[in-house]
């Protein structure tokens, strides 16, 4: 188990190579890529051993934030970091959207936003019926909220009580085009959520400390589901990047780039002089 | 004609049940319409592997996938509108990802005949043959049905299986059935080949009849594997025989037919294709002989389709 320094780190090394294979594609999510990528970081390298016969699932319903994947992958040594820059490209095995036959560690092919929550629940539901105690992780974007089958999803998980299944939505407040809560409001998401019949935490998605607390919150969580409303910026760790909607699916120039090189890298000697 | 009818949707419980007592790993996926596929009968058998999520079709398809991703075989039983239609993308997501959900759609076509067009999946061929990955099969009789759920249970992979909700003649099948394999029942001549799905059986062998009656000798295939289909058989008849007619309990366009078509269309020469089925419109409520008949599925519209130029 990592503590929150050192997943503070990855997540770090991850960003660069998120922006890098944006860079390189010239087109990908970099946004919600980089809003989500802490909590996704800290669920990999603390939840799941790809080595167990029955393990940790972790849903990316989101589908188009899979640079955070591809990039935990290469740091738990599943993707080499050269195939990077061909993400988005053809013969690449980097999809623009996660696909599981060529990374099994993928738990569902997603990328059509409001699926992953019903593939998780099925996952759960699975995982209950043959005495697997191994959790569920699945994560969805704000926006996608909208779609209805979330819904769906939440409802029956609810009535069912799968207490091994953990939703996450990575709230970053901003959809495609415009602030998702201008486009059609979520709010007041926790008490819907409750509503549902589901044990909800709150906390900064940004912050490795209370990403820790929340999941260690949800391991404790009997007889209902739970939900982590992840609060979050979009684009996070690359100043010219946060809060900006024009991030959600833009490529770098070269001066970009290394400019966001650049940040990252300052950030990671503060992190390692931090240690 | 000499025999009896039987509705296959009211087996498929029965032979659900019949392997879930094999294989332990079987689910079967509800949306509140357990009665009406019978898959009550494995929900009082075996209540802990029956899985209820309501009028919700598009969360139970994404289910399956995620049950199938944890390595147990999910069946999910319900209507063809729904299973085609409102749940095609989910459907299509588990396909790209080659998941081992296997799908029983009951309804298929006009079956659904007092509820009207709402409910009448004339498009369902159309929407789930251009899946990749995904295998089509459409029994004709009892023997057939086990053996479609055999298959699919033995293939690893999504398998789709059309079930009627009309009857189809109680025969025995004419052989054991096998993915990407067409039945030829009949072989008198080349005078034509009728080409049919499950779902139009009795309407295809009453056909038959009625065109040896009037001296013509031709052939009565039964396609029984949309897809994989058998590419092979159907070549050799249109290169054979005088002319050919699909029958289908779907539109002309892109189901049954068009597949046909599509598998003729670069033969140097061929036999003419003419296609029985729902033209290009919307049907409407109605017993379900009167709903077929007043969408072209008669005898009559079958000679006349064989016989015109």
């Amino acid at each position: 188990m990592k503590n929150a320094k050192q997943l503070e780190q990855v997540a770090n090394r991850n960003r660069k190579r998120i922006v890098e294979m944006v860079y390189h594609a010239d087109v990908g999510h970099l946004g919600g890529a980089l809003s989500s990528v802490d909590i996704l970081t800290a669920i990999y390298e603390n939840e799941v051993d790809f080595q167990e016969e029955q393990r940790t699932r972790v849903v990316l319903s989101k589908g188009h934030a899979v640079p955070a994947v591809y990039a935990e992958f290469v740091e738990k040594g599943i993707i080499d970091e050269t195939l990077l820059k061909t993400f988005r490209h053809v013969n690449s095995r980097l999809q623009g959207h996660p696909f599981i036959r060529d990374y099994p560690q993928v738990d569902a092919s997603t990328g059509l936003l409001g699926q992953g929550f019903s593939m998780a629940l099925g996952m759960a539901v699975a995982k209950k019926k043959c005495g697997d105690l191994h959790k569920v992780y699945v994560m969805a974007g704000d926006g996608e909220m909208q779609e209805g089958q979330n819904w769906e999803a939440l409802m029956a998980s609810g009535h069912y009580q799968m207490d091994n299944l953990v939703f996450i939505i990575d709230y970053n407040k901003l959809s495609s085009s415009h602030p998702t809560n201008e486009i059609i409001s979520l709010e007041p998401l926790a008490d819907k959520l409750r509503a549902f019949n589901l044990h909800v935490i709150s906390i900064d998605g940004n912050d490795m400390e209370q990403i820790l607390l929340a999941i260690a919150e949800a391991k404790t969580v009997k007889g209902m589901p739970t939900a982590i409303i992840s609060n979050t910026v979009k684009g996070k760790g690359v100043s010219f990047m946060e809060n900006i909607p024009k991030w959600h699916a833009s490529g770098l120039t070269t001066e970009e780039f290394e400019c966001a090189m650049r940040e990252l890298n300052e950030k990671e000697e503060e992190l390692n002089r931090g240690i | 004609m000499g025999y009896e009818m039987i509705t296959l949707r009211e087996l498929v419980g029965t032979i659900l049940v019949e392997e879930g007592k094999k294989n332990p790993d079987i689910f079967v996926l509800d949306s509140d319409l357990a009665k009406s596929t019978t898959t009550n009968k494995f929900q009082a058998e075996f209540p802990d592997r029956f899985l209820e999520f309501g009028i919700a079709e598009q969360n139970a398809m994404s289910i399956a996938a995620g049950i199938a991703t944890e390595g147990k075989i999910p069946v999910y039983a319900n209507f063809t509108i729904f299973i085609s239609g409102t749940c095609w993308t989910q459907l299509r997501q588990l396909c790209y990802a080659n998941l081992n959900v296997k799908l029983i759609a009951t309804h298929p076509g006009m079956d659904g005949c007092y509820d009207g067009a709402s409910h009448h999946s004339n498009e369902y061929l159309a929407l789930v043959r251009t899946l990749p990955n995904l295998r089509v099969l459409s029994p004709s009789n009892p023997d057939e049905l086990r053996q479609a759920v055999k298959l699919a249970l033995a293939y690893q992979g999504p398998v789709y299986i059309s079930c009627v909700r009309d009857s189809v003649p109680n025969l025995p099948a004419k052989e054991q059935v096998e993915m990407g394999k067409a039945v030829v029942m009949e072989d008198l001549g080349d005078d034509f080949a009728i080409i049919y799905e499950g779902a139009v059986t009795d309407l295809a062998m009453r056909s038959f009849e009625a065109c040896k009656e009037k001296g013509m000798k031709g052939k009565l295939v039964n396609i029984f594997s949309i897809k994989p289909v058998d590419t092979d058989c159907i070549r050799k008849l249109a290169g054979r025989v005088k002319r050919l007619v699909t029958i289908e309990n779907h539109t002309v366009l892109g189901g049954l037919g068009g597949l046909v078509a599509e598998i003729i269309c670069d033969m140097p020469a061929h036999a003419p294709l003419k296609r029985v089925g729902v033209e290009d419109v919307f049907t409407e409520s109605g017993p379900l002989k009167a709903v077929k008949e007043k969408y072209g599925l008669t005898v009559e519209h079958v000679l006349e389709k064989l016989e015109e130029d």
